[in-house]
C-alpha cells in the first residue's frame, strides 16, 4: 500500500519538481535506449520488431550492420531476411534512424552482452531505462495549474449547491438572475483578456521579419529528411542533399519548412529539457513554416504528433544546437 | 409506473454490452503504453481505431436514443425510423468490427486522408470501413431528419428554434427539450453531409484514382468529428433539462435567455471546429483566429446559461437523491471541468505546445466519460427506476459513485500531467524521451479498471431494477 502511495505521489508531484540530472549512460546503451527500444527487448520477448537476445548470433555481423544503419535500403532490394522480418512485424518496417556504423558495431557488442546476461540463469533481464519528468514549459505550467485551479472551483460550486438542498428554500429569482450577469462578465471579461494576452503572440510566422536560416523538412512514414533545397516529392530524397546531422547555432532564428510526401504527419520539436517547444503538422501538398528561437544548446529531438500508420511512435530525427 | 419502450431498452442493452468491452480495449492501450503487454502491442492501433470508432458513435446514439425517447411527450417520431436506426447501427458496428479485427483495419477513428489508403492493411478492410461509415451514415440521417419532422409536425421552425421568446413573447410554450434536440439536430444533419462528402471523395480516389486536396478533407473530417461530438454533449443536456425538473420538483423552462443561449450555439459550433486545425499553419490566420474566437464564445452559453441554470435548479430546492439524480449532477459538473480544460487548449499559444499531446484525450474523456455518458446512464436509470415499482433504496449507490467518481478523475488526471509534460497521445510505446509517459499509463490503466467497476455495478443495479419492474404485477 506504501509503495502504490509513493508511487502515486511521485507522478503527480512529479510535473512540478526540477528533475535530478539522469545519471552518464555508456554510450551503446544510450543509443540503445533512444532508439531501440521502442520497438525491441533483448531477453524481454516480441515487440514491434523481434527480441534481439542471441540475434548476434543468429545473424552475421557484417548483415547487423547494415540492417542497422541502411534498413530502407535493404528493404527496397527485397532482402529476403529483410523481407521476412517486415512480414513478421505486421508490415512495420524498421526505419532509418541515422545510425552511423562505428554505432552499429558498438550496438550490436551492447546487445551480444545484454544477450548472454539475459540467458545467464541466475541474471535478470535488464530492466529498461526510464527518464524522469522533465520540468513543465511556462506555458504547460499556466495552463496545468489554471486547469487544476478551475477544477477545484467548480468541485466547490458543486458541493455547496448539493449541500444547500439540505435547507430547502424558495430562491430569490431576481438575485440569481444578478449573480448570472455577474458570473457573465467575469467570464467573457476573463476571455476577453485572455484573447488580447495571446492573439498577438501566436506561432505563425509573418512576412515582416526573415529568418536566420531556413531548413526544409520532408516526412514519410516513418521518417524525417532535413535538407538545405526543397523536397517536394520522394523522387527528390534521391537527388537532393540530405542533411544527416543537422546543427544550428544557438540563438539563431530557423524556420523549418515541412512538408509531408504521403500521409499527414507532424513535426515536433522537443528541446533539450526534453519538453515540446514547438509544432506544425506535415502535410502533402503544403508546405507549414514553423519559425523557432533555437535559445539552448543541445540535442532537440523530433517527433511525430499526427498519427500516421503502425510506425507512428517510429518517426524521430536529431539535430543538435551548438 | 412509466414504462419503457421496446427501442429505448435495445439500446440500454447495446449500451450495457458494448460500453465495458470498449473500456477494456482502452484499459489494454494504457496497458500496453505502461510497457505490459508486449506480446500483444501489434494490436495497438487498430484497437485504438476500434475503442474511438465505437466510443465515439456509441455517445452518438446513446443520448440520440435518449432524446428521441424524451421528445415523445412532445411530439410522435417514427417507430420505424427509430428501429431501422437502431439495425443500421448494429450493422455498422458488426462491419467495423470485421475491418478492424480481421482486415487490421487502424486509420484512427478520425481517419486523415489518406492514410485510410496507405496504412499497409488491405484494401478490402478500407473498402469495409467505408461502407460500414455509409450504413452508419445513413440510418444516422434517416433517424435525424424523422426526429426533425416530428418535431415540425407540431412546431413551425421558428417556433422550435424559440425565436418568439426573442422577440419577448413565451406563447406557445416550448420546453428546453424540444429547443436543444433541434438545434443539436440541424448542426447534425451539418455534420453528416459533411462525411457524406468525405466518404464520397475517398471513393472516388479508391475507384477513379481522383485525388483530393489534404487541407479540404482534414476540414472536412474535423468539422464532421468536432460537430458530432459536440452536439452529442448538446443532447445529453437536452434530457438533464427535461428530467433533472423531477428530482427537484422546480420547473425548467425555456425564456429569452435560454433561446438566445441555443441559437448563439447553433452558429458558434459550426465555427469552433477550426480549433482542430491550428497547427496547419497553411490554414488562412484568419480562419485560426475565428477558431479561439468561436471557442472561447461556445463556453459562455454552456457555463453561463446551461451549468449556471442547473445550479440554479438545485439550489436549496428539494432534491429527491438518488443514482440518477447524482449522475446528472456529476454528469454536468465533468462537462464543466471538461470544458475548461478544451477552452485552454484551444488558445493558439497553448495548442502550440499541448495539441496531440495527452491533454487531448484529457479534456475530451473529461466531458464524454465524467460528463456526457453520466448523464445519458443517468436517463437510462431514471427510466428503470421510474419503471420499477419501488422506491430506490440502499447503500450500495454510494460506492458505485465512489468507484465511478475516484476512478474516473484519477484516470483523467494521468492524461491531464502527462499532456502537459508533453507525452505524445496515440504512441503503442514511448521513445526515450517520454518513456516517463509509461508510468501515467499504468496509474491510469489501474483508475479505468476502478471505474469499470463501478459502471458494472451500476449496470448491474439497474438490471436489477428492470427485473423488478418484469416481476411486478401490472
Amino acid at each position: 500500500m506504501r509503495i502504490i502511495v509513493l508511487s502515486l505521489a511521485s507522478l503527480l508531484l512529479s510535473p512540478f519538481i526540477a528533475p535530478s540530472v539522469a545519471a552518464a549512460q555508456e554510450q551503446a546503451a544510450a543509443i540503445f535506449q533512444q532508439k531501440c527500444t521502442a520497438c525491441h527487448t533483448i531477453g524481454g520477448g516480441k515487440r514491434v520488431g523481434p527480441d534481439l537476445a542471441g540475434v548476434t548470433q543468429r545473424r552475421q555481423t557484417d548483415w547487423l550492420v547494415r540492417w542497422i544503419t541502411r534498413p530502407d535500403a535493404m528493404l527496397a532490394e527485397k532482402d529476403p531476411i529483410a523481407v521476412q522480418l517486415l512480414a513478421e512485424s505486421a508490415q512495420v518496417p524498421m526505419p532509418n534512424l541515422g545510425v552511423q556504423e562505428s554505432e552499429a558495431r558498438a550496438l550490436i557488442e551492447y546487445i551480444g552482452a545484454q544477450s548472454a546476461a539475459a540467458s545467464a540463469p541466475s541474471t535478470a533481464a535488464p530492466a529498461p531505462v526510464v527518464l524522469p519528468p522533465p520540468s513543465l514549459g511556462p506555458v504547460q505550467r499556466t495552463a496545468l495549474i489554471l486547469f487544476l485551479l478551475l477544477t477545484v472551483l467548480i468541485t466547490v460550486v458543486f458541493i455547496a449547491v448539493a449541500v444547500s438542498t439540505r435547507r430547502p428554500s424558495t430562491v430569490d429569482v431576481k438575485k440569481a438572475y444578478g449573480l448570472r450577469r455577474v458570473f457573465l462578465f467575469v467570464a467573457a471579461g476573463g476571455l476577453l483578456v485572455a484573447l488580447a494576452g495571446t492573439l498577438s503572440r501566436t506561432p505563425y510566422p509573418g512576412a515582416d521579419s526573415r529568418p536566420d536560416h531556413i531548413v526544409y523538412v520532408a516526412a514519410r512514414q516513418f521518417d524525417f529528411y532535413f535538407s538545405l533545397e526543397p523536397i517536394v516529392s520522394v523522387a527528390d530524397l534521391s537527388t537532393v542533399p540530405l542533411v544527416k546531422h543537422l546543427e544550428l547555432p544557438v540563438g539563431s532564428s530557423t524556420e523549418f519548412r515541412v512538408t509531408s510526401l504521403d500521409v499527414n504527419h507532424n513535426f515536433a520539436l522537443y528541446g533539450p529539457e526534453r519538453r515540446l517547444l514547438a509544432q506544425t503538422q506535415a502535410m502533402p501538398g503544403y508546405v507549414n513554416r514553423l519559425r523557432v528561437h533555437l535559445d539552448a544548446a543541445g540535442r532537440y529531438q523530433v517527433l511525430c504528433l499526427e498519427y500516421c500508420g503502425a510506425g507512428h511512435h517510429l518517426m524521430q530525427i536529431e539535430l543538435t544546437v551548438k | 409506473m412509466r414504462q419503457i419502450s421496446p427501442l429505448t431498452l435495445s439500446w440500454i442493452l447495446v449500451v450495457a454490452l458494448l460500453f465495458p468491452i470498449l473500456i477494456v480495449l482502452g484499459i489494454y492501450m494504457r496497458t500496453v503504453q505502461a510497457e505490459q503487454l508486449p506480446s500483444l502491442q501489434s494490436w495497438f492501433y487498430p484497437v485504438m481505431t476500434l475503442h474511438g470508432l465505437g466510443m465515439v458513435g456509441l455517445w452518438f446514439t446513446a443520448p440520440l436514443a435518449c432524446v428521441a425517447d424524451a421528445l415523445k411527450r412532445y411530439v410522435k417520431p417514427s417507430s420505424t425510423i427509430g428501429w431501422l436506426a437502431f439495425g443500421g447501427t448494429v450493422v455498422g458496428i458488426v462491419l467495423l468490427l470485421v475491418c478492424v479485427l480481421v482486415g487490421r483495419f487502424a486509420a484512427g477513428w478520425y481517419f486523415l486522408y489518406p492514410l485510410p489508403l496507405m496504412g499497409g492493411w488491405p484494401q478490402w478492410s478500407t473498402v469495409l470501413f467505408l461502407v460500414a461509415l455509409t450504413v452508419l451514415g445513413v440510418a444516422w440521417l434517416l433517424w435525424s431528419l424523422d426526429l426533425l419532422r416530428a418535431i415540425a409536425q407540431r412546431y413551425s421552425l421558428t417556433h422550435a428554434l424559440a425565436w418568439h421568446y426573442l422577440a419577448g413573447r413565451n406563447e406557445p410554450e416550448v420546453p428546453p427539450l424540444v429547443l436543444i434536440s433541434t438545434v443539436s439536430l440541424i448542426v447534425c444533419v451539418a455534420a453528416l453531409i459533411a462525411a457524406v462528402v468525405v466518404i464520397v471523395l475517398f471513393f472516388a480516389d479508391m475507384s477513379g484514382g481522383i485525388k483530393t486536396d489534404s487541407l479540404l478533407m482534414k476540414n472536412l473530417t474535423f468539422f464532421f468529428g468536432h460537430v458530432i461530438v459536440n452536439l452529442s454533449m448538446y443532447l445529453g443536456a437536452a434530457v438533464t433539462y427535461e428530467v433533472l425538473p423531477e428530482y427537484t420538483t422546480r420547473p425548467w423552462r425555456t425564456n429569452r435567455v435560454v433561446a438566445l443561449s441555443w441559437n448563439a450555439v447553433l452558429v458558434i459550433v459550426l465555427l469552433a471546429y477550426f480549433h482542430h486545425l491550428y497547427m496547419d499553419f497553411a490554414q488562412p490566420t484568419t480562419v485560426q483566429y475565428i477558431g479561439q474566437i468561436a471557442s472561447y464564445a461556445s463556453s459562455i452559453p454552456a457555463a453561463v446559461v446551461t451549468i449556471f441554470g442547473a445550479l440554479l435548479l438545485v439550489y436549496r430546492s428539494s432534491m429527491r437523491w438518488g443514482l440518477a439524480s447524482v449522475l446528472f449532477f456529476v454528469g454536468l459538473a465533468g462537462w464543466a471541468i471538461g470544458g475548461v480544460g478544451a477552452v485552454i487548449d484551444s488558445t493558439i499559444t497553448v495548442n502550440a505546445v499541448l495539441h496531440n499531446t495527452l491533454w487531448v484525450p484529457a479534456h475530451f474523456h473529461s466531458y464524454f466519460l465524467m460528463g456526457l455518458v453520466l448523464m445519458t446512464l443517468a436517463y437510462f436509470y431514471h427510466c428503470c427506476q421510474g419503471a420499477a415499482a419501488h422506491a430506490e433504496r440502499g447503500v450500495s449507490r454510494w460506492w458505485i459513485m465512489g468507484l465511478t467518481l475516484f476512478g474516473g478523475y484519477g484516470f483523467l488526471l494521468m492524461f491531464y500531467l502527462a499532456g502537459a509534460l508533453s507525452v505524445p497521445r496515440r504512441y503503442a510505446i514511448y521513445p526515450a524521451e517520454v518513456s516517463y509517459g509509461a508510468g501515467y499509463a499504468g496509474a491510469a490503466a489501474a483508475f479505468a479498471a476502478m471505474f469499470l467497476v463501478g459502471l458494472l455495478w451500476l449496470l448491474g443495479r439497474m438490471w436489477k431494477r428492470w427485473a423488478e419492474t418484469s416481476a411486478a404485477p401490472t
